[in-house]
């Protein structure tokens, strides 16, 4: 089943086209990868689809429902969570204070038990069990990063978008974190939606990857036919 | 800071101010009450400020707001002042409202430009409407006590000031505080954690507009004559710096800075009207080099000794 | 009446627009507000008074030199107290009203309250449209302040310099990947703008006596100018200084002196709940 969608999206920025009737979708329980060279225009759909910007054209369905132009805290009460590339921690807070933001917002963990223990677990789960009472602007880059993706689980999404969240990680390092998500996946039944720029780690764990390339949707398909295609070797290496 | 521990500081502190009439005279009771009425109006702009990082420059405006309200339906119309001050204080978050619902979908910097233009505004319509006002010249009213007395209305307003605190602590720590620092921090890191960013910011301004009305209310009883002085922007001005210098984000902060620089100002008063322009040299002077005040230097210092002292500690062990 | 009326509002409306451009200048490259902008407006009249009537330069001179000595000074504001909070747009709110209210006493200390007036340019009036007789100092100062005006739009349409202004202005990260010095444009912007308050306030000053608090309602309706024009947007403010301008003077005509600065008060309002971005704002932030 289908679970995110969207639909012919464009948007612009001035006079520059950053995305160009890009139609795509995520099924659900999968994890599909979007990549594309610098400037393709990624980070930009994730804006469109977690709300953080509206379309000029185009449509967004979510879980089956119209999403298209809903602002980044309805999308999130969806369902719907994103990271962010360049990490935005609530830098006076501690990291405990930072998962909980997103726990007593979300209508779905509300439910069970008090927020402090929901939220520790997050921490838990991202391995910033220790650092609870840390502020967050004390953290380095590879921390939040986790930091952001703790926040992310705690809102109890359906859907996790993440944003490069491999940078900075060594080889061993980003084996541990896609053997992570691949858990969070099966274990909390989400759907992953993720940009990534380590292809290694993209293809181990991604079922599906949609390349960008200058706004457009260049291709759409499993690892090994992205892998093979001419298109996506030139818009790599040529220019 | 656990509740428990905050309301017996509360009360322990307020139990002993309580005592202050009786060791007292009459003009230092009075700088006392002053005292009490700008850590109503800085904590409560602090909440703005420090907490959810928009500035509003109508504070004082709103105490103007709360002050005439209750001074014109007591004065014109005979209405009891505790109702008359229980009124100016709604009508001031109704007001606080509709202006935050206009302008915060905009973002911030509108809500500082309307809240100047709001305070302008208010200024002439208070100094041109001089047959419900009485302009410049002042408008007299009743007291809230019927036998004019400096420690009972000492009591009214530290119990003003209690209520602010109590009002004020409740909403920090509580759900909703969390989410205000989470929009003083990255209000779209906020917003992608599902946090309504223009709702929490339109609650914080009606709040601390509210609590603004209720202080000049009280504040406009205990003249017993309300003149445009109370909603200027020297009055905005004073607030403000109280609470930089004080340390905005910091529940102590603007207490501290409220008490300490009414006292230093009657001090200086002595020497002519220098104390605005030393205010904002020093004011100035801190927002600049030491944006948390003096309790962002103090808490510097604690951690500071704090470190040492495990540093220490880590080297014998 | 009306004639009349309208002629200042294109002198007043002129002048908004000179101030305006200062304000939106600096909003869209540093997305800071300067909340002493009027204060600056004021220094520059105070300069061009002393300058022209104590050490008796000639007010073109001095006038000059008012203006140069604002930017200067507004370039060290920058440096001291706008820089180091940059990206914290709070801060720089609270700097520069503190700013705005340490100047307003230290021109009362200085001045006194009472209100001072550089000399005219100009002598006389001149019958217009063959109808009524219009001050020349006016009409000076509106021929002043087009030209200044047309002058920031060249600079700013013509030039390499105002290339840098709108890039930065339109995508301030762009900017510096292509190797522009955000931080001396923020500077010289900056200066710039206050070098703009200073233009408006030598030009108004014979015209307007200055006090130490006569910059707050000038400032106060460059605000309104820039929101009901688009915040960043030059032609917004051209456009939304001849609107308020024209609007407060036949409003001071028809319906109230006294409520003068209350009309830009309830265009601001407007503005807000039916056009929030305004006249020539991107609709998205």
């Amino acid at each position: 089943m289908t679970l995110l969608e969207g639909r012919g999206l464009s948007k612009r920025f001035g006079g520059v086209t950053a995305l160009d009737q890009v139609s795509f979708s995520v099924e659900e329980g999968t994890i599909v990868a979007l990549i594309g060279p610098n400037g393709a225009g990624k980070t930009t759909l994730f804006n469109l689809v977690a709300g953080a910007l509206k379309p000029d054209a185009g449509q967004i369905l979510f879980a089956g429902e119209e999403i298209t132009g809903l602002t980044a805290n309805v999308t999130c009460r969806r369902g719907l969570a994103r990271t962010f590339q360049v990490t935005r921690p609530f830098a006076t807070m501690t990291c405990l204070e930072n998962v909980a933001v997103a726990v007593v917002n979300s209508p779905r963990s509300r439910a069970n038990g008090t927020w402090r223990l929901s939220a520790h677990e997050c921490l838990k789960a991202v391995g910033l069990g220790d650092l609870a009472h840390i502020e967050a602007r004390h953290l380095n880059v590879v921390q939040k990063k986790r930091l952001e993706i703790a926040r992310a689980l705690a809102t109890r999404p359906k859907l996790l978008m993440l944003d490069e969240v491999l940078g900075g990680l060594n080889t061993q390092e980003i084996g541990q974190a896609v053997d992570f998500i691949r858990s969070l996946r099966d274990e909390h039944h989400l759907t992953v939606f993720w940009i990534e720029h380590v292809m290694g780690a993209i293809m181990q764990a991604a079922e599906k990857i949609i390349v960008l390339d200058q706004g457009r949707r260049l291709m759409e398909g499993s690892p090994e036919e992205v892998v093979k295609d001419s298109r996506v070797i030139q818009a790599y290496l040529g220019d | 800071m656990t509740d428990r521990r905050f309301f017996v500081i509360l009360f322990v502190a307020v139990g002993l101010l309580s005592l202050l009439p009786l060791g007292l005279g009459v003009y230092h009771l009075h700088v006392m009450i002053v005292s009490l009425f700008y850590v109503m109006m800085a904590s409560s702009w602090n909440l703005l400020a420090g907490y959810t990082g928009q500035v509003s420059f109508a504070h004082a405006a709103f105490a103007g707001i709360g002050a005439y309200t209750s001074g014109i339906l007591a004065a014109k119309f005979g209405l009891n002042p505790w109702i008359g001050v229980f009124i100016g204080t709604i009508l001031a978050a109704l007001i606080g409202l509709g202006m935050g619902i206009l302008c915060l979908r905009m973002g911030g910097i509108y809500l500082s430009l309307t809240t100047l233009g709001f305070s302008e505004i208010l200024r002439i319509v208070i100094t041109n409407e001089y047959e419900i006002t009485r302009g410049t010249m002042g408008l007299q009213v009743p007291g809230l006590v019927a036998d004019y007395s400096k420690p009972a209305y000492f009591y009214i307003m530290l119990g003003g000031a209690m209520l602010t605190l109590i009002v004020l602590y409740k909403l920090i720590y509580s759900d909703i505080g969390l989410n205000f620092r989470a929009v003083q921090n990255d209000e779209r890191a906020a917003a992608s954690l599902g946090v309504d960013v223009v709702r929490m910011r339109v609650l914080a301004f009606t709040v601390s507009s509210a609590l603004a009305g209720m202080a000049g209310g009280l504040y406009g009883h205990y003249l017993l004559l309300i003149t445009p002085e109370i909603p200027s922007l020297d009055q905005q001005f004073l607030v403000l710096s109280m609470t930089v210098i004080g340390g905005m984000g910091s529940f102590l902060g603007p207490i501290i800075g409220a008490i300490s620089l009414e006292i230093f100002s009657e001090y200086i008063r002595a020497y002519g009207e220098y104390h605005v322009l030393v205010f904002g040299l020093v004011a100035l002077v801190v927002a600049r080099f030491a944006p948390n005040g003096l309790m962002g230097l103090a808490e510097h210092r604690l951690r500071g000794r704090r470190k040492a002292s495990r540093t220490v500690s880590a080297a014998a062990g | 009446m009306f004639a009349l009326a309208g002629m200042n509002g294109l002198v007043i409306g002129a002048i908004y627009a000179l101030a305006a451009l200062g304000v939106s200048l600096v909003v869209g490259i540093m997305n800071v507000i300067n909340f002493a902008h009027g204060e600056l407006y004021i220094l520059a009249g105070y300069f061009s008074y002393l300058f022209a009537n104590a050490f008796g330069m000639n007010f073109a001179l001095a006038m000059t030199l008012a203006v140069a000595l604002v930017f200067l000074f507004g370039l060290l504001i920058e440096y001291t107290l706008i820089r180091p909070t940059y990206g914290n747009d709070m801060y720089s709110l609270i700097l520069t009203f503190i700013l705005s209210i340490v100047l307003q006493n230290a021109y009362l200390l200085i001045f006194g309250p009472y209100p001072n007036k550089p000399p005219n340019w100009v002598g006389g009036s001149t019958l217009i449209l063959g109808s009524f007789y219009y001050g020349n100092q006016r009409l000076a100062a509106l021929i002043a302040g087009s030209a200044v005006i047309t002058l920031v739009f060249l600079v700013i349409k013509k030039t390499w310099f105002g290339r840098i202004i709108r890039a930065t202005s339109q995508d301030r990260e762009m900017a510096e990947l292509n190797g522009v010095n955000t931080k001396r444009l923020n500077m010289l912007s900056f200066g710039l703008g206050c070098a703009l308050a200073a233009a408006a306030g030598v030009i108004l000053a014979p015209i307007f006596p200055v006090t130490p608090t006569a910059g707050v309602p000038v400032a106060l309706t460059a605000f309104v100018v820039v929101v009901l024009g688009g915040m960043g947007s030059l032609w917004g403010c051209v456009i939304g200084g001849l609107i308020i301008g024209l609007v407060e003077n036949f409003g001071a005509a028809y319906i109230s002196t006294a409520y003068k600065q209350v009309f830009s008060f309830i265009i601001l309002i407007l503005v807000l709940l039916s056009r929030p971005s305004g006249l020539f704002g991107r609709r998205e932030a």
